[in-house]
Protein backbone atom coordinates (compact mmCIF):
# COMPACT_ATOMS: atom_id res chain seq x y z
CA UNK A 1 0.00 0.00 0.00
CA UNK A 2 1.71 3.65 -1.03
CA UNK A 3 1.52 6.42 1.63
CA UNK A 4 -1.22 7.92 -1.02
CA UNK A 5 -3.13 4.80 -0.49
CA UNK A 6 -2.62 5.06 3.47
CA UNK A 7 -3.29 8.95 3.54
CA UNK A 8 -6.54 8.54 1.65
CA UNK A 9 -7.61 5.46 4.04
CA UNK A 10 -6.82 7.24 6.79
CA UNK A 11 -9.16 10.83 5.64
CA UNK A 12 -11.96 8.65 4.50
CA UNK A 13 -11.84 7.46 8.53
CA UNK A 14 -11.61 10.58 10.10
CA UNK A 15 -14.60 11.90 8.23
CA UNK A 16 -16.53 8.75 8.86
CA UNK A 17 -16.18 9.40 12.83
CA UNK A 18 -16.71 13.23 12.13
CA UNK A 19 -19.54 11.94 10.81
CA UNK A 20 -20.37 9.46 13.26
CA UNK A 21 -20.23 12.71 15.78
CA UNK A 22 -21.93 15.56 14.45
CA UNK A 23 -25.08 12.92 13.22
CA UNK A 24 -25.90 12.12 16.59
CA UNK A 25 -24.38 15.23 18.66
CA UNK A 26 -24.92 17.79 16.29
CA UNK A 27 -21.91 21.00 16.29
CA UNK A 28 -21.05 22.03 20.03
CA UNK A 29 -18.80 22.91 21.58
CA UNK A 30 -17.67 19.56 22.85
CA UNK A 31 -18.27 17.77 19.52
CA UNK A 32 -15.49 20.55 17.63
CA UNK A 33 -13.07 19.38 20.80
CA UNK A 34 -13.58 16.01 20.08
CA UNK A 35 -13.14 16.73 16.17
CA UNK A 36 -9.72 18.69 17.28
CA UNK A 37 -8.39 15.96 18.77
CA UNK A 38 -8.99 13.45 16.29
CA UNK A 39 -7.76 16.01 13.71
CA UNK A 40 -4.49 16.43 15.73
CA UNK A 41 -3.93 12.45 15.87
CA UNK A 42 -4.19 12.74 11.94
CA UNK A 43 -1.84 15.61 11.14
CA UNK A 44 0.40 13.81 14.40
CA UNK A 45 0.90 11.25 11.17
CA UNK A 46 3.67 13.24 9.63
CA UNK A 47 4.72 10.12 7.24
CA UNK A 48 1.23 10.38 5.63
CA UNK A 49 1.75 14.02 4.38
CA UNK A 50 5.37 14.18 2.94
CA UNK A 51 6.02 17.35 0.93
CA UNK A 52 6.81 15.55 -1.68
CA UNK A 53 3.67 14.46 -2.66
CA UNK A 54 2.17 18.70 -2.04
CA UNK A 55 3.03 21.02 -4.42
CA UNK A 56 4.15 24.33 -2.46
CA UNK A 57 2.93 27.40 -3.05
CA UNK A 58 3.94 29.46 -6.17
CA UNK A 59 3.45 32.69 -4.26
CA UNK A 60 2.73 32.30 -0.40
CA UNK A 61 -0.45 30.26 0.44
CA UNK A 62 -2.14 26.67 -1.04
CA UNK A 63 -4.76 24.61 -0.23
CA UNK A 64 -4.48 20.85 -1.04
CA UNK A 65 -8.02 19.02 -1.05
CA UNK A 66 -7.59 15.72 0.67
CA UNK A 67 -10.92 14.23 0.62
CA UNK A 68 -14.10 16.43 0.11
CA UNK A 69 -16.99 14.52 0.20
CA UNK A 70 -20.07 14.91 -2.48
CA UNK A 71 -23.13 15.73 -1.42
CA UNK A 72 -22.37 19.50 0.51
CA UNK A 73 -20.15 17.45 2.70
CA UNK A 74 -17.59 18.63 4.70
CA UNK A 75 -13.99 20.00 3.26
CA UNK A 76 -10.90 18.28 4.68
CA UNK A 77 -7.47 19.79 2.99
CA UNK A 78 -3.92 20.45 3.95
CA UNK A 79 -3.00 23.98 4.26
CA UNK A 80 0.76 24.98 3.26
CA UNK A 81 1.14 28.75 4.23
CA UNK A 82 4.84 30.29 3.78
CA UNK A 83 6.77 32.47 6.10
CA UNK A 84 4.61 35.69 6.69
CA UNK A 85 1.07 34.61 5.13
CA UNK A 86 -1.27 36.47 6.95
CA UNK A 87 -4.90 36.92 7.35
CA UNK A 88 -7.20 39.40 8.32
CA UNK A 89 -9.76 38.35 11.10
CA UNK A 90 -12.53 36.87 9.27
CA UNK A 91 -15.57 34.51 9.91
CA UNK A 92 -16.07 31.39 7.71
CA UNK A 93 -19.66 31.59 8.41
CA UNK A 94 -19.09 27.83 9.38
CA UNK A 95 -17.64 25.70 11.89
CA UNK A 96 -13.99 24.74 11.43
CA UNK A 97 -10.74 22.48 12.94
CA UNK A 98 -7.10 23.13 12.51
CA UNK A 99 -4.45 20.95 13.19
CA UNK A 100 -0.69 21.17 12.65
CA UNK A 101 1.38 18.85 10.78
CA UNK A 102 4.85 21.14 10.80
CA UNK A 103 6.04 24.76 11.37
CA UNK A 104 3.97 27.21 13.23
CA UNK A 105 1.18 29.81 12.75
CA UNK A 106 -0.46 32.48 15.70
CA UNK A 107 -4.36 32.36 15.24
CA UNK A 108 -5.36 35.25 17.12
CA UNK A 109 -9.33 35.26 17.98
CA UNK A 110 -11.63 38.25 18.13
CA UNK A 111 -15.08 39.53 18.97
CA UNK A 112 -17.23 42.36 17.72
CA UNK A 113 -17.62 45.23 19.53
CA UNK A 114 -19.72 47.30 17.50
CA UNK A 115 -23.76 47.55 17.64
CA UNK A 116 -24.14 46.57 13.62
CA UNK A 117 -25.69 49.73 12.92
CA UNK A 118 -23.62 51.17 10.50
CA UNK A 119 -23.08 48.98 7.40
CA UNK A 120 -19.22 48.47 6.08
CA UNK A 121 -18.38 49.52 9.48
CA UNK A 122 -17.20 47.09 12.18
CA UNK A 123 -14.64 46.76 15.16
CA UNK A 124 -13.69 44.07 16.69
CA UNK A 125 -11.44 43.37 20.22
CA UNK A 126 -8.65 40.48 20.17
CA UNK A 127 -9.98 37.95 22.96
CA UNK A 128 -7.63 35.05 22.51
CA UNK A 129 -4.26 33.35 21.00
CA UNK A 130 -2.92 29.61 19.87
CA UNK A 131 -0.23 29.24 18.39
CA UNK A 132 -0.01 26.24 16.33
CA UNK A 133 2.00 24.03 16.20
CA UNK A 134 3.09 20.00 15.91
CA UNK A 135 0.34 18.33 18.46
CA UNK A 136 -1.88 21.08 18.88
CA UNK A 137 -5.17 22.78 17.04
CA UNK A 138 -8.05 24.59 17.29
CA UNK A 139 -11.52 24.99 16.55
CA UNK A 140 -13.98 27.42 15.72
CA UNK A 141 -18.04 27.77 15.78
CA UNK A 142 -20.00 28.74 12.94
CA UNK A 143 -19.19 32.70 13.19
CA UNK A 144 -16.21 33.07 15.76
CA UNK A 145 -13.64 35.22 14.45
CA UNK A 146 -9.91 34.51 13.86
CA UNK A 147 -6.52 35.75 12.07
CA UNK A 148 -3.56 33.64 10.92
CA UNK A 149 -0.02 34.27 10.64
CA UNK A 150 3.00 32.19 9.54
CA UNK A 151 5.53 32.47 12.57
CA UNK A 152 9.33 31.84 11.40
CA UNK A 153 11.33 30.95 8.71
CA UNK A 154 9.52 27.27 7.99
CA UNK A 155 6.33 27.30 6.38
CA UNK A 156 3.23 26.19 8.27
CA UNK A 157 1.27 22.96 7.17
CA UNK A 158 -1.83 21.92 8.88
CA UNK A 159 -4.94 20.21 8.03
CA UNK A 160 -7.82 21.82 7.79
CA UNK A 161 -11.47 20.87 7.95
CA UNK A 162 -14.36 22.84 7.27
CA UNK A 163 -18.23 22.37 7.81
CA UNK A 164 -18.58 23.22 3.81
CA UNK A 165 -15.81 22.11 1.18
CA UNK A 166 -14.53 25.60 -0.05
CA UNK A 167 -15.75 25.21 -2.95
CA UNK A 168 -19.20 25.47 -1.80
CA UNK A 169 -18.44 28.34 1.40
CA UNK A 170 -21.17 30.51 2.65
CA UNK A 171 -19.82 34.34 2.62
CA UNK A 172 -16.71 35.40 4.87
CA UNK A 173 -16.87 38.44 6.40
CA UNK A 174 -13.29 40.17 6.68
CA UNK A 175 -12.83 42.61 9.22
CA UNK A 176 -10.36 45.59 9.31
CA UNK A 177 -9.40 47.08 12.65
CA UNK A 178 -7.22 49.31 10.90
CA UNK A 179 -9.79 50.87 8.80
CA UNK A 180 -12.68 50.41 11.06
CA UNK A 181 -14.57 48.40 8.11
CA UNK A 182 -16.10 44.86 7.63
CA UNK A 183 -16.27 43.45 3.99
CA UNK A 184 -17.82 40.09 2.93
CA UNK A 185 -17.11 37.86 0.16
CA UNK A 186 -19.64 36.64 -1.70
CA UNK A 187 -21.36 33.39 -0.92
CA UNK A 188 -20.22 30.71 -3.02
CA UNK A 189 -22.83 27.97 -2.08
CA UNK A 190 -25.88 29.22 -4.52
CA UNK A 191 -23.46 29.13 -7.85
CA UNK A 192 -21.78 25.47 -6.50
CA UNK A 193 -25.61 24.19 -5.45
CA UNK A 194 -26.50 24.88 -8.40
CA UNK B 1 14.47 60.82 16.07
CA UNK B 2 12.52 58.59 14.04
CA UNK B 3 13.44 58.00 10.15
CA UNK B 4 10.29 58.49 8.53
CA UNK B 5 9.65 56.00 5.48
CA UNK B 6 10.13 57.32 2.23
CA UNK B 7 6.93 58.73 0.32
CA UNK B 8 6.41 57.81 -3.23
CA UNK B 9 3.55 59.00 -5.58
CA UNK B 10 0.27 56.94 -6.75
CA UNK B 11 -1.83 57.91 -9.57
CA UNK B 12 -5.20 56.08 -9.06
CA UNK B 13 -6.75 55.78 -12.07
CA UNK B 14 -10.43 55.02 -11.45
CA UNK B 15 -10.58 58.15 -9.75
CA UNK B 16 -8.13 60.85 -11.45
CA UNK B 17 -6.30 61.15 -7.68
CA UNK B 18 -2.86 60.87 -7.22
CA UNK B 19 -2.07 60.17 -3.16
CA UNK B 20 0.96 59.80 -1.02
CA UNK B 21 2.04 56.92 -0.07
CA UNK B 22 4.89 55.85 1.93
CA UNK B 23 7.27 52.65 1.55
CA UNK B 24 6.21 51.10 4.29
CA UNK B 25 1.99 51.06 3.59
CA UNK B 26 0.43 49.53 1.05
CA UNK B 27 -1.55 50.92 -1.97
CA UNK B 28 -4.98 49.67 -0.35
CA UNK B 29 -3.71 51.35 2.71
CA UNK B 30 -3.02 54.77 1.37
CA UNK B 31 -5.78 55.07 -0.88
CA UNK B 32 -8.53 54.14 2.17
CA UNK B 33 -6.47 56.52 4.45
CA UNK B 34 -7.14 59.27 1.63
CA UNK B 35 -10.50 58.53 1.73
CA UNK B 36 -10.60 56.53 -1.42
CA UNK B 37 -13.50 54.04 -2.10
CA UNK B 38 -10.74 51.57 -3.01
CA UNK B 39 -12.42 47.57 -3.85
CA UNK B 40 -11.07 45.59 -1.01
CA UNK B 41 -12.18 42.67 0.71
CA UNK B 42 -9.98 40.25 2.72
CA UNK B 43 -7.09 43.27 2.66
CA UNK B 44 -4.52 40.65 3.28
CA UNK B 45 -3.81 38.86 -0.29
CA UNK B 46 -6.21 35.89 -0.09
CA UNK B 47 -8.98 36.88 -2.20
CA UNK B 48 -7.79 39.33 -5.55
CA UNK B 49 -10.62 41.76 -4.90
CA UNK B 50 -8.44 44.56 -5.01
CA UNK B 51 -6.39 43.09 -8.24
CA UNK B 52 -5.05 45.91 -10.03
CA UNK B 53 -3.21 47.03 -13.47
CA UNK B 54 -0.20 48.24 -12.44
CA UNK B 55 -0.08 51.12 -15.15
CA UNK B 56 3.59 52.17 -14.50
CA UNK B 57 6.08 51.96 -11.72
CA UNK B 58 7.57 49.20 -9.39
CA UNK B 59 6.30 47.72 -6.36
CA UNK B 60 7.56 45.20 -3.23
CA UNK B 61 4.53 42.55 -2.68
CA UNK B 62 3.71 40.92 0.64
CA UNK B 63 2.97 37.31 0.83
CA UNK B 64 0.03 36.25 -0.45
CA UNK B 65 -2.31 32.87 -1.87
CA UNK B 66 -1.81 31.51 -5.08
CA UNK B 67 -5.28 31.94 -5.63
CA UNK B 68 -5.14 35.65 -5.22
CA UNK B 69 -2.39 36.29 -7.48
CA UNK B 70 -0.63 34.39 -9.31
CA UNK B 71 2.83 34.33 -11.53
CA UNK B 72 0.83 34.41 -14.75
CA UNK B 73 -1.06 37.33 -13.66
CA UNK B 74 2.03 38.81 -12.03
CA UNK B 75 3.63 38.59 -14.97
CA UNK B 76 0.99 40.32 -17.13
CA UNK B 77 1.12 43.62 -15.05
CA UNK B 78 -1.22 42.65 -12.52
CA UNK B 79 -0.86 43.50 -8.50
CA UNK B 80 -2.83 43.18 -5.24
CA UNK B 81 -3.27 46.84 -3.76
CA UNK B 82 -3.50 44.98 -0.45
CA UNK B 83 -0.14 43.40 -0.96
CA UNK B 84 1.73 46.12 -2.81
CA UNK B 85 4.15 48.56 -1.32
CA UNK B 86 5.41 51.32 -3.57
CA UNK B 87 9.14 51.05 -4.80
CA UNK B 88 8.65 54.66 -7.06
CA UNK B 89 5.89 56.16 -8.10
CA UNK B 90 3.13 54.22 -9.33
CA UNK B 91 0.00 54.52 -11.64
CA UNK B 92 -2.51 51.65 -11.37
CA UNK B 93 -6.06 51.43 -12.14
CA UNK B 94 -8.56 48.60 -10.03
CA UNK B 95 -10.38 45.95 -12.04
CA UNK B 96 -13.73 45.76 -10.38
CA UNK B 97 -15.97 45.77 -7.86
CA UNK B 98 -16.94 42.04 -5.34
CA UNK B 99 -14.68 39.27 -4.98
CA UNK B 100 -13.73 37.05 -8.11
Amino acid sequence: MTVADKRNRACAKLLADVHAITATEGITPSTLHALKLKLVALAGKAALFPPADFAMPLAEGRNHPLLVEDNDGHGLYLAISLPGKEAAPHDHGIWCVNASVSGRERHRFFRRTDDLSRPGHATVEQVGEVMLAPGTGMAMADHDIHSTEVVGDDPAVSLALYGYALARFPSVAWYHPRFGSVRTSPSRRHAAMA
Amino acid sequence: MPRTARSYRVTIANVGRTIDCAANQTVLEAAVAAGIDFPYTCATGNCGTCCSRLDAGKVALLPRSDAALGPQQKKAGLTLACRARPRSDLAVTWLGRGGR
